[in-house]
């Protein structure tokens, strides 16, 4: 047959790697295959600045490698947030709307990232809608969990 | 595209720009044979995309859906040209003859209207107005004069444009893997901006093209529909020609304006009343598609200033004639997004900062065991 509308794809290292990040947890291989092409591999040296607190956000970051420290606008050690390590994201509001980031994100030492941008994600939802409603299911679980974590920090409940 | 780039465009920005399309017109100029297909598989490539993507969804390869798809295209073109082409061959002699009859009308209706213009106003009858532009058009030769070189001279483009569905099918197999390879290309410090925007222009020239497309067969429709009920013949071919003629800013409309008159004239040489009409009608469907069809297909985001548009579009027909004049739009429109874009992440203070620092980081890195105690 020339043309096969259910190819079957190997899967590589590469996609392995992807399928440890928590967001795309539930995807097929090929599924895989189909957003790795949408996705940006970057390498950020140790201290590097991947974004500045204030800029508009338009995509969501996932280490693959290395340590990012999540800060206050040039403050890494007295405005220290947070350090996320492999396999973690950060920027996810990036894949919402033009909203500003409230923090600087700046590579603690060498490493890995893959990027998704919005652009990308929406353009997933009207060719892709599957792949779309799974990463944006484990995207709602990862806000919800962090919506908890910020109710039981402040006291309040409303939204449990 | 994005009013906060449009504020941050300066004069030099803007001067850059209009030099750089100039340039460009001029180096087009040499090689529309290239140009043309280029612009012709773009408008493919955005009218295809969407079966390509809607493949890709049913599980096909990127490779596969773009062969799938190009491969249906042509069969589609191959196989209407293989059924109409013998009829068009036989109907050409009928068109010339038919060419130089609808041009005879349209004089025709030019000498009238002279002529009473000469009744009314004794200026115009002391210059003999109709009996000047009379000679003068017959100074400057018949049709066939005219028609032959521009026939002869449009056939040289048909080999050329045969790459045009060659272009669209790399453009749909290798579109996503050439814009990685770009943005693999861009420092991490303007990566993000960088590619916020080149998503903006893909999504606003795909709206554009297919836009385009949507426009040009609401244009033929209206008009076609309302030549008909008028009682003319042929309606559809000439409201698809007025509308293909319009892409051509402001001059397409006016000569497609000219043609609608020039029929009425030829098949209505006894009711001048007809011309009128149909000169009516072809106003309605250009305001119609000014502030009816424009907003819902092409959209207004490409529009640029009307002063802008006219200046260039005189610039572009006295630097690459017709060529320019049909070209300089759409590629003002690119070295706009382009220059926009290269002015507003070059001129990020911070970003070039961020930049250099990256850089300064990576020397240490490079150098960090070069630097020794016997160093």
């Amino acid at each position: 047959m020339l043309f096969s509308l259910k190819g079957i794809r190997r899967t590589t290292p590469y996609l392995e790697k992807l399928r440890s990040l928590p967001l795309f947890a539930e995807l097929s291989t090929q599924e895989l295959a189909i957003l790795a092409g949408l996705l940006h591999v970057r390498d950020y040296v140790g201290g590097e600045v991947i974004f500045d607190e204030g800029e508009v956000g338009q995509a969501v970051y996932f280490i693959l490698e290395g340590k990012v420290t999540i800060c206050r606008q040039g403050r890494p050690e007295e405005g220290f947030l947070t350090e996320l390590g492999s396999g973690e994201f950060f920027g996810e509001l990036g894949l919402l709307d033009d909203a500003v980031r409230t923090a600087q994100a700046r590579a603690t030492r060498n490493c890995q990232v893959v990027v998704l941008f919005r652009e990308d994600f929406n353009g997933l939802m009207e060719s892709h809608l599957r792949i779309a409603h799974k990463i944006g299911r484990q995207l709602l679980r990862h806000l919800g969990e962090r919506l908890r974590e910020l109710g039981q920090a402040t006291g309040n409940h409303r939204h449990l | 595209m994005n009013k906060t780039f449009h504020s941050e465009s300066g004069p030099v920005v803007w001067a850059a720009i209009i030099a750089a399309t100039l340039l460009l017109l001029l180096v087009f100029r040499g090689t529309l044979w290239l140009v043309a297909p280029a612009l012709l598989a773009l408008l493919l490539y955005h009218a295809l995309r969407p079966l390509v993507r809607a493949l890709i969804f049913r599980g096909m390869s990127r490779e596969q859906a773009a062969s799938l798809v190009m491969l249906v295209f042509l069969i589609v073109m191959a196989t209407t040209i293989f059924f109409t082409a013998p009829r068009i061959a036989g109907q050409a002699i009928e068109w010339q003859a038919s060419a130089e009859r609808y041009l005879q009308g349209g004089l025709n209706l030019l000498q009238t209207g002279l002529r009473a213009l000469e009744e009314r106003f004794a200026p115009f009858a002391r210059a003999h107005l109709a009996d000047v532009v009379a000679r003068r058009i017959d100074q400057s030769g018949g049709l066939v004069e005219h028609l032959e070189p521009l026939t002869v001279g449009l056939a040289t483009y048909l080999p050329s444009m045969l790459l045009a569905p060659f272009l669209a099918y790399f453009f749909l197999r290798d579109g996503q893997r050439f814009k990685s390879l770009v943005c693999r290309a861009v420092p991490n410090a303007y990566f993000e901006k960088s590619l916020a925007l080149f998503h903006k222009v893909d999504k606003v020239a795909g709206a554009y093209f297919l836009g385009l497309l949507k426009l040009t067969a609401l244009d033929a429709l209206t008009l076609a529909a309302g030549l008909w009920l008028l009682g003319f013949s042929g309606s559809l071919a000439l409201g698809l020609v007025c509308a293909i003629l319009a892409w051509v800013p402001y001059f397409g409309s006016l000569l497609g304006g000219v043609l609608v008159v020039m029929v009425a004239a030829t098949d209505f040489p006894d009711a001048p009343a007809m011309a009128y009409l149909a000169a009516g009608l072809f106003i309605v469907v250009r305001l119609l598609d000014d502030f009816f069809y424009m907003p819902i297909t092409v959209g207004r985001e490409l529009h640029m200033h009307p002063l802008v548009t006219v200046v260039m579009i005189f610039a572009g027909g006295a630097v690459a004639g017709i060529a320019g004049l049909m070209l300089v739009l759409p590629v003002l429109g690119v070295v706009r997004v382009v220059g926009e874009t290269v002015g507003a992440v070059v001129m990020d203070t911070r970003l070039s900062a961020r930049h250099r620092h990256a850089r300064k980081l990576r020397q240490q890195l490079a150098e960090r065991d070069l630097t020794g105690p016997h160093g």
